[in-house]
């Protein structure tokens, strides 16, 4: 279980406890995060699941598939871009804070 | 409520009766009383299951243990016997490489073609696809009106998949009847003589993609066919050379049926709705937008289809295992329950992005990225060159009458004085 927080293109907090192996994408769209649309289920092939993991490192490095989508992406690529779906949520994570680029 | 779980009773329920799965006149309308009165109902002119909301068709779509997406392709109709054999004695060998197949098959298949069908390369093509445009776009001006299915949106797309393909000397319109052809075959309700004579150029569609691939074993070039045969290695475990033939005759098909409606369509939507064609005049940046509004707003491809690998409940009705089941899109898109006034087109709705006219997951539409750089190049130019463009008065062209594709057969429009090109 993690606690997460999304910050909306609009400035909105949005807070939600996420178990355990839900990965932050799922999340996103069961809390109507506005941004966030995972429309390929997770099966990274859309980018409309990027966010930017705030400064602190505790999700790791995006993989090579996840980089090569991040580099297209709708909103542009910077430190702490990942997408969501390859971030499941676990204890080590509790507060994190990701911030959602402009949907458009 | 007309819970509807039994087929014979669903053959008499009310809202089975109203369901013109080949015609969409009305079909928002009547899939609104579904959504309210039977989700889930079962249609016995086409044997399919009719999933109308969105929480339904998602699930569905979630669940590929559950629900296979072996029928993805079916012809609705059925190959008459003669034609089957016409196409096994003349080499026909198509299988299912992507939309249509299950995993693993599916993960291992998708990978490969995901190798070059990606967001990345799309970008590439960015110039490419707006000098194409701009190309047809100076075709129309100096007229004062033109169909702009017949001069722009009917050939443009087919166009674009020939660069993925590295062809250039090929009628785009040829591609566009094959296209049309199979479409009839799989979604339409074509008479047997339609059917045996659209196998034939079915036949000739897949020997042409044959000779493609063919080509490229010898001369590689830097498109699709070559990255897939550069990625097979040889190595049938990867890739047979067959399943490399599929998966371009997949492309030629899929490339542009529903690219073409989807642009005629947003160029409808938003003259039909004059305030945002003014707003976007004013602020091409909020074209991206648009588009997603006419994607959930107007859907282009209506239905898609699974079939049940065993019993399972939705909205409270039970589908029998094999049940053949048809995802309503369309309705999907309109569901109360995610949109507000869900038959205003607004394009500044927060969640029209979260429409499901691509599908959702394991098998998302992999040309979603390269239609939405499409549609936008197209509006972005056409409403430069043509502010002032509006629908000529009186007209009710033709719509395409299969179960998935829908769009108009021709769209008259006055190009206006004022030219900004």
């Amino acid at each position: 279980m993690a606690e997460v927080t999304w910050i909306t293109a609009g400035g909105e907090r949005i807070t939600a406890e996420v178990g355990d192996g839900v990965n932050l994408m799922e999340a996103a769209v069961a809390n109507r995060v506005p941004g966030i649309v995972g429309e390929c289920g997770g099966g990274m092939m859309c980018a409309t699941c990027h966010v930017y993991v705030e400064s602190d490192h505790r999700t790791g490095e995006p993989g090579p598939i996840e980089a090569d989508l991040l580099d297209f992406a709708d909103a542009p690529r910077r430190d702490g871009s990942r997408l969501s779906c390859q971030i499941s949520a676990r204890p080590e994570l509790d507060g994190i804070t990701v911030e959602v680029p402009p949907a458009w | 409520m007309a819970v509807v779980d039994q087929r014979p009773t669903a053959a008499r329920c009310p809202v089975t009766s109203g369901f013109r799965p080949f015609d969409h006149d009305g079909t928002y309308e009547f899939f609104s009383m579904a959504r309210r009165e039977a989700p889930v109902f079962y249609n016995e002119e086409t044997d399919y299951w009719v999933v109308t909301k969105r929480e339904d068709v998602l699930s569905v779509f979630k669940d590929p243990e559950r629900f296979s997406a072996s029928n993805v392709l079916d012809s609705l109709e059925g190959y008459p016997e003669e034609l089957t054999r016409f196409l096994t004695d003349n080499g026909f060998t198509v299988e299912p490489v992507q939309s249509n197949t299950d995993r693993p098959r599916h993960t291992r298949i998708r990978q490969s073609a995901g190798q070059f069908l990606n967001p990345r390369r799309y970008r590439e093509y960015e110039p490419r696809i707006r000098a194409l445009v701009r190309e047809y776009v100076n075709g129309l001006r100096g007229k004062d009106e033109a169909d702009i299915v017949a001069e722009l949106t009917h050939e443009m797309p087919a166009r674009v998949v020939f660069m993925l393909l590295g062809v250039d000397d090929v009628d785009p319109l040829m591609i566009k009847r094959w296209a049309l052809n199979r479409a009839t075959m799989i979604w339409g309700k074509p008479t047997r003589q339609e059917m045996i004579d659209a196998g034939h150029e079915l036949n000739d569609f897949f020997h042409f993609c044959k000779e493609i691939v063919e080509d490229r074993k010898w001369a590689p070039r830097d498109d699709y066919p070559s990255k897939l045969l550069e990625l097979r290695g040889g190595d049938d475990s990867v890739l047979t050379e067959n399943e490399i033939v599929c998966l371009v005759f997949a492309l030629l098909l899929a490339g542009h049926e529903a690219v073409t409606n989807g642009l005629t369509i947003s160029i409808l939507t938003l003259l039909e709705n004059r305030g945002t064609w003014e707003e976007l005049v004013a602020d091409p940046a909020l074209i991206p937008r648009a588009i997603e509004e006419v994607l959930r707003h107007s859907t282009p491809v209506m239905t898609w289809r699974r079939r049940a690998l065993e019993d399972v409940e939705l909205s409270g009705v039970t589908i029998p295992a094999g049940g053949k089941v048809l995802l309503s899109l369309a309705s999907a898109n309109h569901d109360e329950g995610q949109y507000e006034r869900p038959s205003d087109f607004d394009i500044h709705r927060p969640d029209a992005r979260g429409h499901l006219s691509f599908g959702y997951g394991i098998h998302v539409c992999m040309g979603a990225p390269l239609a939405r750089i499409e549609m936008k190049i197209v509006l972005e130019e056409l409403i430069n060159a043509f502010p002032g463009m509006e629908l000529v008065k009186g007209q009710r062209p033709a719509w395409t009458k299969t179960m998935a594709h829908r769009g108009p057969q021709s769209l008259l429009v006055r190009l206006g004085g004022s030219d900004h090109g």
